[in-house]
């Protein structure tokens, strides 16, 4: 079966994996939450190559956009805009993270420190409309990403399910993939006509990202998002059936 | 008890002309074998772009490679998918009642709707309509197979007055089944008078909770056809041995290559959100109820019931399947050719000797399979 095939070395030179310097940590709420996730297809050229050894691709590949706008946070407001590859870590379905920006510093920290986002400082603009939504992240000013979503409709909020991240970070472990799991309790779900009008894939981890076929936009409002403590830790170059280390929490730096 | 096959036809990276051709040539032999020995069934999924998991894009020509290689069998498309994309509905018509002709009054007529956005996606069918569309070609096609003339105004076709040619060679037309894998869709095949076609592996408790459903609503179904199928049937796998210790050996590295296989499988709730489509593909919700329902080590739980050990295990799993009210086990055989020909074909042997005796009499294995349709005056139902 396949997996994926990218040199480790150059991984960690074009993402720059943050350091988590600890396990033991609390879950974070977040309150408020408007989330937007667009979800398209890749050229199939990225397929293994994106991919650390230690999983495996879908087929179709594809890239996941998932933009955060946080009203209320122990960190203050915040917007977070997040980019994943779909995969599979043994027989669970996963996203593996290539880049990040958020547009507050505490915040960003936090999310690089305790769960392993490769955060950069920018800014991220969602908003929200009846008829439509836009998403605009820049960097040192400059545009990198750009969606346009119109025509909203509504689905019901269970029709939404966010598969879990998988960011790569040097931890007290060592170098690995962290199964990050954000539960998001959604009041309201909406199905839009997305479109990426902008995207600069160097500054999103990999120039060979070609999103060239959106397969659906959702914009969801939260009450809450949950971002729970790291459980499971993966060995980026060994399949997850045997690379897996289960965090203990509670008790500090154990495997 | 009925006892069948059933092929994804999966083929081991990496790909080759070579590699499908044999996968092919495989099953082929293991049909005309199974078809020697006794067995009921052989089925052929639907699939298509599921690269490794299934290359049986064109099941209606395998099938019908099937029908001419054997004389008692019988061949089950399971499943046509029926969305407009991808088969229009007077071509499944069409296909399959030529299909019933060939294998001599043969056929099981299976649908389903398409699970992955690899296939949706590909054929630029809308997730959010497939189950209309399914539910639109279950109610036509019958009327195309035993009407002179149908005319059609639905939500995913139209069609003047035609007649709709060849017709089926079964009375009134061949049984119709959908197949299963989420919670639910069983009722919906009862309450059409449809047959279950267990299509994922589920417990014993979850079987037992469906199959007692299924049979309370069919009972007061509004059939779609002219026939009610009341069959329940379940997928399994097989790997008989005399030492249960090789059995596990050889058959569970099947199992858990199938189970992978389908796990890497791009569900389409995963790309594309939607109310239609309950769950993340076959993982669903038995796994998200498991303990280590995160743990990216835990392998797919290997499923109760598993037609894997020696001839007394699988009687014994087989009775207790019965007891819960499944008509019917239609068995994978292998996956990627992990298990090699020789044994499969040695599997089926000694199934066929050990276990199918156990459950009817060797005159049974020599007559028409049961089915609730009759055929023409004159056709050698075997």
């Amino acid at each position: 079966m396949l997996t994926g095939t990218a040199d480790l070395s150059s991984l960690v030179a074009r993402l720059a994996p943050p350091t988590i310097p600890a396990w033991d940590h609390e879950p974070v709420e977040l309150r408020g939450v408007d989330c937007l996730q667009l979800v398209a297809e890749l050229r199939r050229p990225a397929r293994e190559v994106t991919l650390p050894r230690g999983l495996h691709p879908t087929e179709p590949p594809a890239l996941i956009i998932q933009a955060w706008k946080v009203d209320e946070s122990v960190w203050g407001p915040f917007s977070i805009c997040f980019t994943r590859l779909s995969c599979r870590s043994g027989v669970r379905a996963r996203g593996f993270t290539t880049a990040c920006v958020s547009d507050n510093d505490v915040a960003g920290d936090q999310l690089a420190t305790r769960w392993g986002f490769p955060n950069r400082e920018g800014g991220v603009r969602l908003r929200t409309h009846y008829d439509a939504c836009e998403l605009e992240v820049t960097v040192d000013g400059r545009p990198i990403l750009t969606i346009a979503g119109i025509d909203p409709q509504a689905l019901s909020t269970g029709s939404l399910q966010y598969t879990a991240s998988l960011n790569l970070a040097e931890t007290p472990n060592g170098l690995r993939l962290v199964q990050v799991e954000a539960a998001h309790d959604a009041e309201r779900v909406q199905r839009v006509g997305g479109r990426i009008t902008s995207f600069d894939a160097a500054s999103w981890g990999d120039n060979r990202l070609e999103p060239y076929h959106v397969v659906a936009t959702t914009l969801a409002r939260d009450r809450t998002v949950r971002l729970a403590p790291i459980r499971f830790a993966c060995l980026p170059e060994i399949s997850a059936f045997e690379g897996t280390e289960v965090i203990e929490t509670n008790r500090g730096n154990h495997e | 008890m009925r006892f069948g096959i059933f092929f994804e036809l999966s083929v081991p990276r990496p790909f080759s002309p070579m590699a499908e051709y044999t996968v092919y040539a495989n099953a082929l032999e293991q049909c005309r074998l199974a078809d020697e020995l006794g067995f009921d069934f052989v089925w052929a999924v639907e699939h298509h772009f599921l690269e490794e998991y299934s290359h049986c894009s064109a099941p209606e020509v395998f099938l019908t490679a099937v029908a001419a290689q054997t004389k008692r069998i019988r061949v089950g498309h399971g499943a046509v998918v029926c969305v407009p994309e991808m088969n229009h509905p007077i071509r499944i018509a069409e296909r399959a009642a030529a299909l019933d002709l060939i294998s001599g009054g043969r056929l099981e007529f299976g649908t389903a709707r398409s699970s992955t956005w690899t296939e949706l996606g590909g054929f630029g069918a809308d997730p959010d309509h497939t189950k209309k569309s399914w539910d639109e070609f279950v109610r036509v096609i019958p009327k195309m197979w035993t009407q002179d003339c149908v005319e059609w105004q639905g939500h995913s076709f139209t069609m003047p007055e035609r007649d709709v040619i060849p017709k089926p060679l079964q009375q009134p037309h061949p049984p119709m089944w959908v197949t299963v894998t989420s919670p639910g869709t069983e009722l919906d095949a009862a309450e059409r008078g449809l047959g279950s076609l267990g299509v994922a592996a589920v417990s014993y408790d979850e079987q037992e909770r469906r199959t007692t459903d299924y049979h309370r609503v069919i009972k007061n179904c509004e059939p779609v056809g002219a026939v009610v199928n009341d069959r329940v049937h379940t997928m399994n796998f097989m790997y008989c041995h005399e030492d249960y210790r090789v059995a596990s050996r050889v058959g569970l590295p099947m199992v858990a290559t199938f189970n992978t296989l389908n796990a890497h499988l791009y569900w389409t709730r995963e790309a594309h959100a939607t109310d239609a489509y309950p769950s993340l593909g076959n993982l669903g919700q038995s796994l998200r109820l498991a303990a280590n329902a995160d743990d990216p080590s835990a392998a797919k739980g290997l499923p109760e019931g598993l037609g894997i050990g020696d001839p007394d295990h699988l009687v014994a799993v087989i009775r207790r399947w019965e007891a819960i009210g499944v008509d019917g086990i239609n068995f994978v055989l292998n996956a990627g050719e992990v298990v090699s020909q020789e044994d499969v074909l040695g599997s089926l042997r000694l199934f066929a000797s050990e276990v199918i005796p156990k459950f009817r009499s060797r005159e049974s294995a020599a007559s028409r399979v049961d089915a609730p349709t009759t055929l023409p005056e004159g056709i050698d139902p075997c």
